[in-house]
């Protein structure tokens, strides 16, 4: 039987009501690692572009994608405002562009839960798309670390953490559904060794040095895989600061 | 008893416990060598428990500094990185991720090449810029061309990588030093004047890695 549902791409978070119609199509998450397609360098982005971008890019050029729906608003960045407009000119694919303001929060039992690091991300991303977590979730009454920041090229960075470490940031402003909630991004309990992540070229660098530097926390900021010397200072910050005791 | 190894790039430096021999060698000599628990780029070839270079230097700067509050630089084969504890605790840390070029390595293979006397040559006020070890290098072939001499070229080479490591560390006026480099006495004094610098050696990372023998813990602390 031919598969008859449209396939519908979408950049960052857009609207729910913007969503829900499609919900019954073939929804694709192109922030996202999608198995089989290649992340090769391919010249088509400056070097200085994020890896987050560069895979939207190439998950669109490679799926066959009948819609791609793009959060051009402050709940995604400056550079998918400009990345809906290469999508628009170099494939035939139409381009929706929508803003997610949504203030009303959906909580975030996901991010404050005793799950492992990888998995709490995996749910959440997951989440997006409709996709239900079956496991039932046990809040962590205090976490003995915290990472902040958008969801990692490289998930390896999550399993460096012990489980139950809180997340927060602009993923916790996913689950909680408003991507813009700059408040919330900002937030960061006390007292809690947070480790402050982000992509090499994103802008949302400043505010991750920024406010490691106000909550005594590590920044580190990463362009796709994990590499050596910031796997040993995330591992010693967490050690010497009790993550692990 | 066990061995302790800190298997570097270039060099690797061990510790048999149950003797107290202390061994160090070029890693490429290393031939079969293993270690129980050990450190630096290669460990993982070389023993079943690998720690990790930060926490190794700050387990050992621990063991060997008796003060509270330092900071340590480890000078590598091909990077640099430093802890720094107030009152036994973490404060700051930091490992270079790009150009390691600039390091250790690149001093030896310029002494080695013009056969320099570390020990002998005269410190130079003057720097080149070594931002990038290789375009460092492209300025100090530069100036042997000039006429400018070999072992003063190599001297502002030196001048230029120690600039670099004084900024990296935040420029304080105390400071110890670990690595291959407490060797060299040209780079020592090739600091900004008045820097007190306190070589602690090679082994520094090797006896951080006598705290993972007594705790039994990973690299993760588990």
């Amino acid at each position: 039987m031919t598969e008859t549902r449209r396939r519908i791409g979408f950049v960052g978070l857009p609207p729910e009501e913007v969503l829900a119609p499609r919900r019954s199509e073939t929804l694709i998450d192109l922030d996202n690692l999608i198995a089989g397609v290649s992340h090769d360098r391919d010249g088509l982005l400056p070097r200085t572009t994020c890896h987050i971008l560069r895979r939207v890019l190439h998950n669109a050029r490679a799926l066959e994608l009948d819609e791609i729906v793009v959060d051009v608003g402050p709940g995604k960045c400056d550079g998918a405002r400009w990345l809906a407009h290469v999508l628009e000119e170099m494939l035939t694919v139409p381009v929706v562009r929508t803003e997610n303001r949504n203030r009303a929060g959906a909580g975030t039992p996901v991010c404050d839960s005793d799950l492992p690091l990888r998995r709490k991300f995996e749910v959440i991303l997951d989440g997006l798309v409709g996709a239900q977590h079956a496991v039932p979730l046990l809040q962590t009454p205090r976490a003995k670390a915290a990472l902040w920041g958008v969801p990692a090229a490289d998930f390896d960075l999550y399993d460096l953490f012990p489980d139950g470490t809180q997340v927060l940031g602009w993923t916790r402003c996913l689950e909680n559904r408003t991507p813009a909630d700059e408040d919330l991004e900002r937030w960061a309990p006390e007292g809690v060794p947070t480790v402050f992540f982000s992509q090499n070229f994103c802008a949302k660098a400043m505010l991750a040095q920024h406010l490691a530097r106000i909550h005594g926390g590590l920044f580190v900021d990463i362009d796709g895989a994990l590499a050596r010397p910031v796997r040993a200072k995330i591992e010693a910050f967490l050690r010497f600061n009790g993550a692990w005791d | 008893m066990a061995t302790l190894a800190d298997f570097g790039t270039t060099w690797t430096k061990a510790l048999d416990l149950a003797t107290g021999e202390r061994r160090v060698l070029q890693t490429r000599d290393a031939g079969e060598l293993t270690a129980e628990v050990a450190t630096g780029h290669n460990a993982r070839q070389r023993a079943p428990r690998d720690v990790n270079e930060l926490i190794a230097l700050a387990h050992g700067a621990r063991r060997l500094i008796s003060e509270a509050d330092f900071l340590v630089l480890d000078i590598g084969s091909r990077d640099m990185k430093y802890v720094q504890m107030q009152g036994g605790e973490l404060t700051r840390m930091d490992w270079t991720t790009t150009c390691g070029a600039l390091t250790g390595f690149t001093l030896e293979l310029l002494g080695s090449y013009y056969g320099i006397d570390y020990s002998a040559a005269a410190p130079s006020p003057h720097t080149v810029p070594v931002t990038c070890g290789v375009l460092g290098m492209e300025q100090l072939f530069e100036l042997v061309a000039q006429g400018v001499g070999e072992v003063e070229a190599v001297a502002r080479f030196a001048r230029g990588i120690a600039l670099n490591a004084h900024r990296f560390i935040g420029e304080p006026a105390r400071f110890h030093l670990s690595g291959g480099m407490c060797d060299n006495r040209l780079f020592l004094q090739s600091f900004p004047e008045g820097t007190e610098i306190l070589p602690l050696g090679r082994f520094v990372l090797v006896e951080g890695l006598r705290e993972e023998i007594a705790g039994g813990a990973s690299s993760r602390g588990e």
